[in-house]
C-alpha cells in the first residue's frame, strides 16, 4: 500500500438531520430549498456548501452550513451538532480500498462503492463512517476518542510506520 | 460469523449487528404487568426457525426482524422496523448513481523461484547443512541424507518424514528463535530460508540418544486409556504425576518470549473463491474469470499447480504460469502460501497466508494474515490425501507415501532412497515406481495387495496378494522390509519402504459448511455429498481411486495407526475390549485423530479397525466432527493487530494532552483512560488522591468528565419519550432546570442513572453513566424504534461531541463567576454561556457533595476552556482532582455508581429512590417492579458501613460471625476526608432496619477483616446544604 495517505482534515461543522414524520413531504420540500434531492442510503448529495451523505434510514449526515435546515424540518425532525465528537480522516491514493479491508468487514472493493457513496462500517471494532469523495479518495468519519488509535492503526498497516512503532 | 442482509444497506457482516431478543419476548408499553412478566420470563426456544430482533448497530442503526433458523443459521427473511422515516423515506428516493468498472485488483508478488540452484545454508539441531532455494526442510533433510528427524510423543521412538505436506504427523520440528521460534512445526511444511535454525523435539539429550526411549520398553504400561486407569485419586497425587508425564511426554516448547511479528487480518469479497490450485482449481478459477467474476484463488504450497507438480498429467509449468498471469488479468487475486483454514457460516471462509515461513523475519513486520472471505461460491478443489498402511513398525524413518517420494524426486530432485520395496493396493504406487527407477534407485519388490490382474505387466518384480507384516532399521533409513506374499513370509534389504493404503478425499472443509457425506466404497472413503451452504467439491476430493483394502497382519502392538499420539491396532482393539463402541468414545480413550495433525492420516485405519470390530461396514460406524482449523493457527494471528492490547483500541479524551502535561495516573475505563490522580513530587496514589479529595472538599477541584454518557433528545414528544426511559418524573421539569434520573431494566432493577435536562422547549440533555454508555444508547435506540416508532422525536449520542470539565468545592461558584460574566446558576439549573470566547452549557450539577458544576463544550475546543479554568482553579488554589478522588468524595457524599452499588440486582426500593419514582409510571420496568417480592422488606438493601475496628476492604463479606453466611457485602470503601476514618457503601439483608447494628466485614481474599457498624448511606451533608449558596 505504498500509494496511500492519511491525513487528518481540520474540524468541520458535522450534524445529523433526522426526519421522524412526513417524510415525502419533508424532502420533497428539502429539494426545493436545497436545490438537491436528499440522498438515498448509502448515498451523497449537495456540495460544498452543504452536504448530506446518508448512512442510518432516516438520519443523514450533514456537513456545512445547515441554517436553513430547522426551517426545513419544521415540526417533522431535528437537527443536532456532533461534530465535536468526529475526526475526518482522508485515505487518498490508489490503496484506500485495501487499507479498509484491513481489519475490516466492508466490501470497500466493491466495484460500486464508488465517488458519492458512503457506509458505515465496523474497522478494527472502531464504528466508522465512509464517503467516497473521488476514485481516489475516502473520507473516514471516526469517533474522535479512537481516532488516534486508529489512525496509528492505518498508518502501520499503510506500512507508514517503521515496523517496529 | 453470519452475512444478514441489511433491508437498508444489503448484505453486511454480523460483526456490524447486535443481538437484542425473541420477538416474542418484546414487552410493550400497553401491556399489563403480569403478561409483561410472562413475556419477559417465558419465553419460546425452539431448535429451529425462529423471529429474533437485531440492529445494525455498526452500520445504519436500523432495526429489524430476523427469521433465523438456529441450529443451520439459515436466514429466511427480514423485515425491516422502527418510525416512519426509517421505512418509507427509501422508497421514493431513487438510487441513480451509475454502475462502474471494476478496480483493478493487484496480485500478489509473483512466486518465489523454485528449483533453481541457489544454495541457501540452514542448520538442524546445531549442525549446518545447505539446501536448495524451494525445498521444504523435510526435503533439505532428505538432500542431506537425514531421515531420523524427531521422536514420537508417548514412545520417543524415532520418527523420519512420511509425507510431503501438511498431512506429516512425524517430522514435527522447532523453526526459529526466541519469542519467533515455533514448536510442532512440520517440516514438509516450512521453506527453507537463509540462516534457518530447526531443532528436533521431544529429545534428550539428543535426537539419536534419547534417554526418553526407555518408554518404548514399557509401552505395555502405556496403552490406551493409561491416564484414566492409573492417575486417579485425590487432586494434589495428579499434581505429583503431571510434572513427570509433562516432562516425559510432549512434543515442542512453547516459546517464553513475545513474539516480535505482527499479525494482520484483513477482510475479503469475491463471487467465486476456490480452495486448491491443482489442475482441476485452475482451470475453474480461470472459468470464472474469463466470465467476469471476482475470483479468489488459494493455495497452501508456495508454487501453484499441486499435483501438477508431481504428474504433469501433459499441462506443464508453463500452462500453470500462464493460467495464474490470466486469472490475475482478469481481476482475480491469487494467494499462495495460503491455507483455507475454517468454513463457517453463510460461506465465510477464513484462510491463513503465511508472509514469511515460520522463524524468519518478515521485512515489513507483518509474519501472516487471516483473511475472512465472503464467497458467493466455494469451490474446493483440494484432492485428496494419500493413506499409510498398518504393520508391525511402520513407523519408522524410511517407511515413507508413495505420492511424497514422487513429490521429492520430481520437485525436489531428491531421492529418498536407494532399495525401494512399494507396498500398495491401488494402482497410482506404480507412477512412484517409475519414478524411483528413472532417478536411479533400485525397486526391490512391488507387494500389491491385489490379487494379480490378467495379462499384468508393469516391468517390476510384483508380488500379488502381498502386504508387508514388518521393517526393520538403521537410524536414517531402513535395513529390510518383510512381507506376507501368498500366505508366506518374504523378506528384502531395503532401505526405503514406500506405500500407498488408498486416498482420503479433503472432506474438512465441506464438513464444516455442514455438509454431508457419501461412502466411496471403491476407494474406499467418503466422499462430499450435499451441503447447506454454496460449496461444491471438484477434482480428486470428489473422485477417489479405487483401492482395494487388505486386513493387516503385522503384530497389533506395533502397527500405528496415529503416529502423532502414538495409537496402534492394539490400542483400538483394547478401546473396543473395555466398551468403547462410540467412535467419538474411541477417540477421547485413545487420543487418536488428536494434536496438530488432527487425524488426517489416521482416521480412516481407525475407523475401518473399529467397523471390523463391530461387525458392520464403516459408514455405520460412525466419523468424528470435522472442525476449524484445517491446519494449527497460531494465537497472534486470531488476535489479529490488537494481540498487544487485547484486542482494543485506547480511547483517548479529548483532553488528553492537557492531562498529560500534568503527569497523571491513567486509570482504564472500559476502553477509556482517565487521570486516576495527579501525584506531586513523590506522592503515592493514596496520598495524591486524598489531598485533592481535600482540596474539593475545603476548596475547590477541577476534573474531566467528557466521558459521561450524553444523549441530545428534541422533538414535540421528547418529553414523553424521556418518561418512558427515566423513571422519575420529566414532564414538570421547567426549562433550565435538571433533576436526577435512575433508569430501570424491564424487569424493574435499575441499571443506569443520570441526570435530566431541560435546554429548550423541546429539547433535553440526558447524561448517565460512563461505563454504562453503549448499553444505554442501544437502550434508547431500542425503545425508540421497537416500542415507540410512533414518536416525533429525535434522540443522539452526543457522548463525544462534548468535552465536560467539572469544578467543584465551596469556592467554585467565586471561580466561574468571573470567567462566564453572568450568575452562575443555582444547584440543578443549567445556562448557556461562554468561557474563553467558547459558547458552553453550565450544568449546576454536584457528584463530589459540594456545590458544583459542570461546564460541556464542544470537544474540538475545549482546551482553551480547559486552559482558562485550570488557571482559575490555580489562581485560588484549587488543584485538578482525578477518579481516585472522586470515588473517595462520592462515597462519602452516598452517591451510587453502576456496577458497584447498581449491579443489576437492586430496585429503586433496595437503593432508597423509590420516592423519587414516577408516580403516573409510563416508564420501562414499571411492570416488572409492580411484582409485590420487590419491594417487599428483608431484601438486599443499600446502608452505608464505619469501620469501629479495622480497615474496611470492598468486596469484603458481611457476616455476623465467623463461619456465618454472608448477608451482603461491601460494595465501595473509602475514608471519611476530613476527618479520617473507615467507611464503605454496601448491600444488606433487611438493611434499612439494622443501622446501628454491628457485622464483620471479611475479605478472604485480601485477607483483611474490619468491625463495622451499619449507617445512613450518607455520611457527609445528608441535608444537601453545601449545595446551595
Amino acid at each position: 500500500m505504498t500509494d496511500l495517505r492519511i491525513t487528518t482534515l481540520p474540524a468541520a461543522p458535522l450534524h445529523t438531520v433526522e426526519i421522524w414524520s412526513n417524510p415525502a413531504t419533508t424532502a420533497n420540500r428539502f429539494e426545493a430549498r436545497t436545490g438537491f434531492a436528499l440522498p438515498p442510503m448509502g448515498h451523497s448529495a449537495g456540495g460544498n456548501a452543504l452536504r448530506l451523505i446518508r448512512y442510518e434510514p432516516a438520519v443523514w449526515l450533514a456537513e456545512g452550513d445547515v441554517s436553513a435546515l430547522p426551517d426545513i424540518l419544521a415540526d417533522n425532525g431535528a437537527i443536532t451538532a456532533i461534530g465535536g465528537g468526529i475526526i475526518r480522516a482522508q485515505l487518498s491514493g490508489a490503496g484506500w480500498r485495501a487499507l479498509l479491508m484491513e481489519s475490516g468487514v466492508f466490501d470497500a472493493e466493491d466495484p460500486t462503492f464508488g465517488p458519492g457513496c458512503s457506509a458505515a462500517t465496523t474497522i478494527d471494532h472502531v464504528p466508522v463512517r465512509l464517503f467516497v469523495d473521488s476514485e481516489n479518495s475516502c473520507i473516514a468519519y471516526v469517533p474522535r476518542s479512537f481516532s488516534e488509535s486508529l489512525l496509528h492503526f492505518w498508518r502501520r498497516a499503510a506500512g507508514i510506520l517503521p515496523a517496529a512503532s | 460469523m453470519m452475512q444478514i442482509h441489511c433491508p437498508h444497506c444489503g448484505a453486511r457482516a454480523q460483526a456490524e449487528f447486535t443481538y437484542e431478543r425473541t420477538v416474542d419476548s418484546v414487552v410493550t408499553l400497553d401491556v399489563a404487568p403480569e403478561a409483561a412478566m410472562k413475556t419477559l420470563f417465558t419465553r419460546n426456544n425452539p431448535r429451529g426457525v425462529d423471529e429474533e430482533i437485531w440492529r445494525h448497530t455498526y452500520g445504519c442503526r436500523a432495526w429489524m426482524v430476523i427469521t433465523r433458523h438456529r441450529v443451520t443459521n439459515e436466514i429466511s427473511a427480514v423485515r425491516a422496523v422502527g418510525p416512519e422515516g426509517a421505512v418509507t423515506v427509501e422508497h421514493m428516493l431513487a438510487d441513480k448513481s451509475e454502475p462502474r468498472a471494476a478496480p483493478s485488483v493487484s496480485l500478489r508478488d509473483p512466486p518465489p523461484r523454485s528449483g533453481e540452484d541457489f544454495i541457501i545454508t540452514f542448520t538442524f539441531d546445531g549442525t549446518a547443512y545447505q539446501a536448495r532455494e524451494g525445498d521444504t526442510l523435510a526435503a533439505a533433510l532428505l538432500r542431506n541424507g537425514i531421515g531420523l528427524t524427531g521422536r514420537s510423543f508417548k514412545y520417543h521412538r524415532p520418527r523420519g518424514i512420511m509425507t510431503a505436506g501438511v498431512e506429516e504427523p512425524n517430522a514435527l520440528v522447532t523453526v526459529g528463535e526466541g519469542g519467533r521460534s515455533e514448536p510442532n512445526t512440520r517440516a514438509t511444511d516450512v521453506f527453507v530460508y537463509q540462516g534457518l535454525v530447526a531443532k528436533s523435539q521431544n529429545r534428550w539429550p539428543s535426537l539419536s540418544f534419547d534417554v526418553g526411549a526407555v518408554l518404548g520398553l514399557a509401552a505395555p504400561l502405556f496403552s490406551a486409556g493409561f491416564y484414566y486407569k492409573t492417575f486417579f485419586g485425590s487432586a494434589k497425587r495428579w499434581m505429583f504425576y503431571e510434572y513427570f508425564i509433562r516432562k516425559a511426554a510432549g512434543l515442542g516448547n512453547a516459546p517464553t518470549e513475545a513474539d516480535p511479528d505482527r499479525f494482520s487480518q484483513r477482510a475479503a469479497f469475491c463471487d467465486v473463491l476456490v480452495v486448491g490450485a491443482g489442475p482441476a482449481g485452475l482451470s475453474t478459477a480461470l472459468e470464472a474469470a474469463e466470465v467476469g467474476k471476482r475470483v479468489i484463488l488459494v493455495e497452501q504450497d508456495s508454487i501453484p499447480g499441486a499435483s501438477l507438480i508431481r504428474d504433469p498429467q501433459g499441462l506443464d509449468a508453463a500452462w500453470i504460469e500462464a493460467t495464474v498471469a490470466r486469472i490475475a488479468y482478469l481481476g482475480g487475486r491469487v494467494l499462495l502460501r495460503t491455507t483455507a483454514s475454517g468454513y463457517w457460516e453463510h460461506d465465510l471462509v477464513t484462510l491463513t497466508e503465511r508472509l514469511t515461513e515460520p522463524g524468519q523475519v518478515p521485512p515489513s513486520g507483518v509474519a501472516q494474515r487471516l483473511w475472512h472471505v465472503r464467497a458467493g461460491q466455494v469451490i474446493l478443489a483440494t484432492g485428496s490425501i494419500e493413506r499409510p498402511m498398518a504393520f508391525a513398525h511402520n513407523d519408522r524413518p524410511g517407511v515413507m507415501l508413495s505420492q511424497a517420494v514422487r513429490s521429492y524426486i520430481r520437485r525436489f530432485g531428491v531421492v529418498p532412497g536407494k532399495r525401494v520395496v512399494v507396498a500398495t493396493n491401488n494402482d497410482d504406487a506404480y507412477l512412484t515406481a517409475t519414478a524411483l527407477k528413472a532417478a536411479g534407485a533400485e525397486i526391490v519388490a512391488i507387494l500389491d495387495a491385489r490379487p494379480k490382474p490378467a495379462g499384468a505387466d508393469s516391468g517390476f518384480a510384483v508380488h500379488y496378494n502381498a502386504i508387508p507384516l514388518s521393517t526393520t532399521g538403521a537410524r536414517h533409513c531402513l535395513k529390510s522390509v518383510i512381507a506376507q506374499v501368498d500366505g508366506t513370509t518374504k523378506n528384502w534389504n531395503a532401505d526405503l519402504l514406500v506405500v500407498s493404503g488408498g486416498f482420503t478425499p479433503v472432506v474438512h472443509l465441506h464438513m464444516q459448511a455442514g455438509g454431508t457425506l457419501n461412502w466411496n466404497d471403491a476407494a474406499h472413503a467418503f466422499v462430499p455429498a450435499t451441503s447447506r451452504q454454496n460449496v461444491i467439491t471438484i477434482g480428486g476430493a470428489a473422485n477417489p481411486e479405487a483401492v482395494l483394502i487388505a486386513a493387516p497382519a503385522g503384530n497389533p502392538k506395533k502397527s500405528f495407526v496415529d503416529f502423532q499420539n502414538d495409537v496402534t491396532l492394539a490400542d483400538v482393539d483394547l478401546a473396543w475390549a473395555e466398551g468403547y463402541r462410540s467412535v467419538e468414545h474411541l477417540k477421547r480413550y485413545t487420543t487418536l485423530g488428536m494434536a496438530t495433525d488432527q487425524g488426517k492420516l489416521s482416521n480412516m485405519a481407525a475407523l475401518g479397525r473399529l467397523a471390523e470390530k463391530q461387525g458392520v461396514a464403516i459408514p455405520e460406524a460412525g466419523l468424528t466432527t470435522f472442525r476449524p482449523p484445517y491446519t494449527p493457527v497460531t494465537m497472534g494471528l486470531l488476535a489479529g493487530a490488537g494481540a498487544r492490547n487485547g484486542g482494543a483500541h485506547v480511547r483517548h479524551l479529548a483532553l488528553y494532552d492537557a492531562h498529560q502535561a500534568r503527569n497523571p495516573l491513567w486509570q482504564p475505563l472500559g476502553h477509556w483512560f482517565r487521570p486516576r490522580a495527579y501525584p506531586v513530587r513523590d506522592e503515592t496514589l493514596a496520598q495524591a488522591a486524598l489531598r485533592e479529595a481535600r482540596m474539593v472538599r475545603s476548596n475547590i477541584g477541577m476534573t474531566d468528565v467528557s466521558t459521561l454518557a450524553k444523549f441530545e433528545v428534541c422533538g414535540p414528544d421528547a418529553v414523553t419519550f424521556l418518561e418512558i426511559i427515566c423513571a422519575t418524573n420529566v414532564g414538570k421539569l421547567a426549562v433550565g432546570r435538571g433533576r436526577y434520573t435512575f433508569m430501570l431494566r424491564e424487569d424493574g432493577m435499575v441499571f443506569d442513572d443520570g441526570t435530566v435536562w431541560r435546554l429548550g422547549e423541546n429539547r433535553y440533555l440526558l447524561t448517565s453513566s460512563t461505563g454504562g454508555a453503549d448499553k444505554m444508547a442501544g437502550h434508547i435506540s431500542y425503545v425508540r424504534n421497537m416500542l415507540c416508532p410512533q414518536l416525533r422525536v429525535s434522540a443522539v449520542n452526543v457522548q463525544e461531541h462534548y468535552a465536560g470539565i467539572a469544578l467543584a468545592g465551596p469556592q467554585a461558584k467565586t471561580v466561574l463567576a468571573p470567567l462566564i460574566d453572568i450568575e452562575p446558576p443555582r444547584h440543578m439549573s443549567t445556562v448557556p454561556a461562554t468561557i474563553a470566547g467558547v459558547p458552553a452549557r453550565i450544568l449546576a450539577a454536584s457528584y463530589s457533595g459540594e456545590r458544583a458544576f459542570e461546564i460541556y463544550v464542544e470537544a474540538t475546543q475545549a482546551a482553551p476552556v480547559w486552559a482558562a479554568l485550570e488557571q482559575a482553579v490555580t489562581t485560588q488554589n484549587g488543584c485538578l482532582y482525578g477518579m481516585e478522588a472522586m470515588e473517595f468524595l462520592r462515597i462519602e457524599k452516598g452517591h451510587l455508581v453502576v456496577g458497584g452499588e447498581i449491579d443489576g440486582r437492586m430496585t429503586p426500593h433496595d437503593l432508597a429512590l423509590d420516592k423519587m419514582l414516577n408516580k403516573a409510571g409510563g416508564y420501562i420496568g414499571a411492570s416488572g417492579l409492580s411484582r409485590p417480592a420487590l419491594s417487599e422488606p428483608g431484601r438486599r438493601q443499600l446502608v452505608g458501613l464505619e469501620a469501629i475496628a479495622g480497615v474496611i476492604a470492598e468486596g469484603a463479606m458481611l457476616i455476623a460471625r465467623d463461619g456465618e453466611t454472608p448477608q451482603g457485602h461491601v460494595s465501595a470503601a473509602a475514608f471519611r476526608i476530613i476527618e479520617g476514618g473507615s467507611i464503605a457503601l454496601g448491600q444488606l439483608l433487611d438493611g434499612f432496619a439494622r443501622h446501628g447494628e454491628e457485622l464483620i466485614a471479611t475479605s478472604p481474599t485480601r485477607g483483611q477483616t474490619a468491625r463495622v457498624r451499619v449507617t445512613h448511606p450518607h455520611f457527609y451533608d445528608m441535608s444537601g446544604e453545601r449545595y446551595h449558596d
